[in-house]
């Protein structure tokens, strides 16, 4: 194996935590309120804007941490009042074509939002690290990114631990497993619908911060994070968080290597490859149904 | 009167008013607006035809209105073949490419089927921007041939003017439109409702889902293609941008706004949504910025939480209510 193909590898699984973090959050809304949410990407816009703003004003080491605050706040409550505004209104009348349609609605809006308020010129989140760089002996890196990498990794950790250790963590699953059964035991179905949708946001929002570290950010890039979302997420198997985390980091390196090794063009075409083949071999996702969330 | 009389006298004062309205109208911006509004209605009734009355969201359309456009363009220019029939050509190879994603298609449904949709146009789109040799990549084929003129005997008909292509357009949404009618109006619709409002059910009387969705999304792939030719020798210019998502998502907002599932839907949609745009764009200069999209998606929103069945059923109901008060 030669250096440049670990270099990709590398690459890859670092592009590849942040989809994982940004489908997290699509595949929770799905498993628990069977949403698709078209609209998640520009959560992770909203997110990233936050970043570029909270780091021009502060700014440094405590700048991005802040932002990161910030943004798991800020996008939080977006997602907390997208929820009740526009799709619990749908929820006791819900057809698949009218939740896809009502987020592509809010996707063309905040798309659009963005644009007026933020400009067309892309932005960018400084480096706190100064652009030191960090060599792993067959690969190497920037720490900023590496540090990526592991934020990803810790924001992941934190969820499992909110979702097997705390009261509404368990709730939250439970829905997704039987929302009747659920709603029978007590549990207030809204408050989790509430939850369930802000925490997938402020998971969007967090990743992107970290994809506006990796990437250029600019009104429209929302697009792109919820095409990789669902790609990711068809992956895993919708609903599925394991599979989404596999999922990310699976069509991270794809991607890389695609880039590298096939065409560089069709570089953001591969997801999609992916998913036809997934749909067409295996429709249920690489890793099987298991029991949601 | 009889609802029959009456139905064929609207129909032909709207066929007269909208024949008359280039003679009335001079102005060649307006009859621009006209035309595009024409270009779609065509593509939302296509569109609404899969989504409408089979229940399947097809978020790829424009994939199919591009594949159009490049075939009749580059027939034209390269082959010499007549736009005329390159309309039709170019609705053919699309409705072959409907055919294509149609199988892996069948199977899926919801959140599956519309990602997938918009992975075979992003891949397309792709396709259009890196195959410079035929497609010229990113800048576009630009000079492509006006539509042919017309000679029957005296008469002559040449194709230049915005006011031409309007009538050609106009041709063409009547053409859609009866054919589309005919189709939902046949056994065959009432079949398609049948299995969108209840597949099971459909299957447990012997009616086979898979070859009528696959009809479906074939025809449905050639009208939005056909479109998309009529574009190309309208606009002369063609470029991957055609086949970008945000023209699925106009096309669909359209069809949502104005009834889905009807046939007097899509139309009312495409026209009013046109029309509210070039408002919104004038308005441009005054506000300094650019609020249709804004305007869309709000609408797009509204529409689905507060009148499901579009500015149609608004029309049903107020209709209904003035009729209930005489």
């Amino acid at each position: 194996m030669d250096s440049l193909f670990l270099q990709q590898v590398l690459n890859g699984l670092i592009t590849g935590s942040v989809y994982s973090l940004i489908a997290i959050g699509l595949t929770m809304i799905f498993g628990v309120m069977k949403i698709s949410n078209f609209a998640q990407g520009d959560y992770s816009m909203v997110g990233a804007y936050t970043a570029v703003f909270v780091m021009a004003w502060v700014g440094g080491w405590l700048g991005w941490i802040g932002s990161v605050v910030a943004a798991a706040a800020v996008v939080g409550l977006l997602g907390v009042v997208t929820e009740r505004l526009v799709f619990r209104p749908l929820m006791t009348r819900w057809t698949d074509i009218d939740m896809i349609m009502v987020s592509i609605g809010l996707f063309i809006l905040l798309d659009n939002l963005a644009q007026l308020f933020f400009g067309a010129t892309p932005r960018m989140i400084g480096d706190p690290f100064g652009g030191t760089t960090v060599d792993l002996g067959v690969a190497s890196t920037s720490l900023l990114r590496l540090f990526c990498f592991f934020f990803a990794g810790i924001t992941i950790f934190c969820l499992e631990l909110f979702l097997n250790r705390s009261r509404m963590g368990v709730a939250i699953r439970a829905t997704s497993q039987n929302r009747f059964a659920a709603q029978l035991m007590g549990i207030d179905i809204n408050q989790v619908y509430r939850i369930t949708f802000g925490v997938g946001a402020l998971l969007a929002g967090v990743g992107g911060v970290l994809y506006g570290t990796l990437f250029a950010i600019y009104p429209t890039m929302g697009a792109l994070p919820t095409l990789k979302a669902f790609a990711v997420t068809i992956l895993g198997g919708m609903g599925n968080i394991r599979g989404a985390i596999w999922g990310g980091l699976i069509l991270g390196v794809a991607e890389a290597l695609g880039g590298n090794y096939i065409a560089m063009e069709y570089k953001q075409a591969i997801g999609f490859f992916i998913i036809i083949l997934v749909l067409l071999v295996k429709p249920s996702g690489l890793f099987g149904r298991k029991e949601g969330a | 009167m009889s609802a029959r009389l009456r139905n064929i006298l609207l129909w032909v004062v709207a066929l007269a008013a909208l024949i008359l309205l280039p003679q009335v109208v001079e102005d060649r911006y307006f009859m621009h607006i006209a035309v595009m509004a024409g270009i779609f209605t065509i593509l939302t009734l296509s569109w609404n035809l899969l989504a409408g009355y089979t229940g399947q969201l097809n978020l790829g359309h424009a994939a199919f209105y591009g594949i159009g456009a490049y075939t009749s363009a580059i027939l034209a220019m390269q082959t010499g073949l007549s736009p005329w029939l390159g309309l039709f050509a170019g609705g053919l190879v699309a409705a072959l490419f409907g055919l294509m994603l149609g199988f892996p298609a069948l199977r899926l449904s919801g959140p599956y089927l519309a990602i997938t949709t918009i992975g075979f146009a992003e891949i397309l789109r792709l396709v259009a921007m890196n195959w410079v040799d035929l497609t010229r990549g990113s800048l576009g084929l630009s000079g492509v041939p006006l539509l042919t003129p017309i000679q029957i005997g005296d008469f002559r008909m040449q194709f230049y003017f915005e006011r031409d292509y309007y009538y050609v357009v106009l041709a063409a949404v009547l053409f859609t439109l009866f054919c589309i009618r005919r189709l939902i109006g046949s056994e065959f619709g009432v079949t398609l409702q049948a299995m969108r409002d209840d597949e099971a059910g459909a299957q447990s009387i012997g009616i086979n889902p898979s070859s009528y969705k696959l009809a479906v999304f074939t025809i449905s792939a050639f009208f939005a293609g056909f479109a998309g030719g009529l574009f190309a020798h309208f606009a002369r210019l063609v470029s991957p941008e055609l086949l970008a998502l945000h023209n699925t998502f106009d096309v669909l907002t359209m069809a949502m706004i104005g009834g889905l599932g009807t046939i007097a839907g899509p139309i009312l949609g495409a026209v009013s949504l046109t029309i509210l745009s070039e408002a919104l764009r004038s308005m441009e200069e005054v506000l300094k910025i650019d609020i249709r999209l804004i305007v869309y998606g709000l609408l797009l929103i509204l529409t689905i939480l507060f009148m499901r069945e579009g500015l149609v059923g608004v029309i049903k109901n107020v209709w209904a209510r003035v009729k209930g008060d005489s």
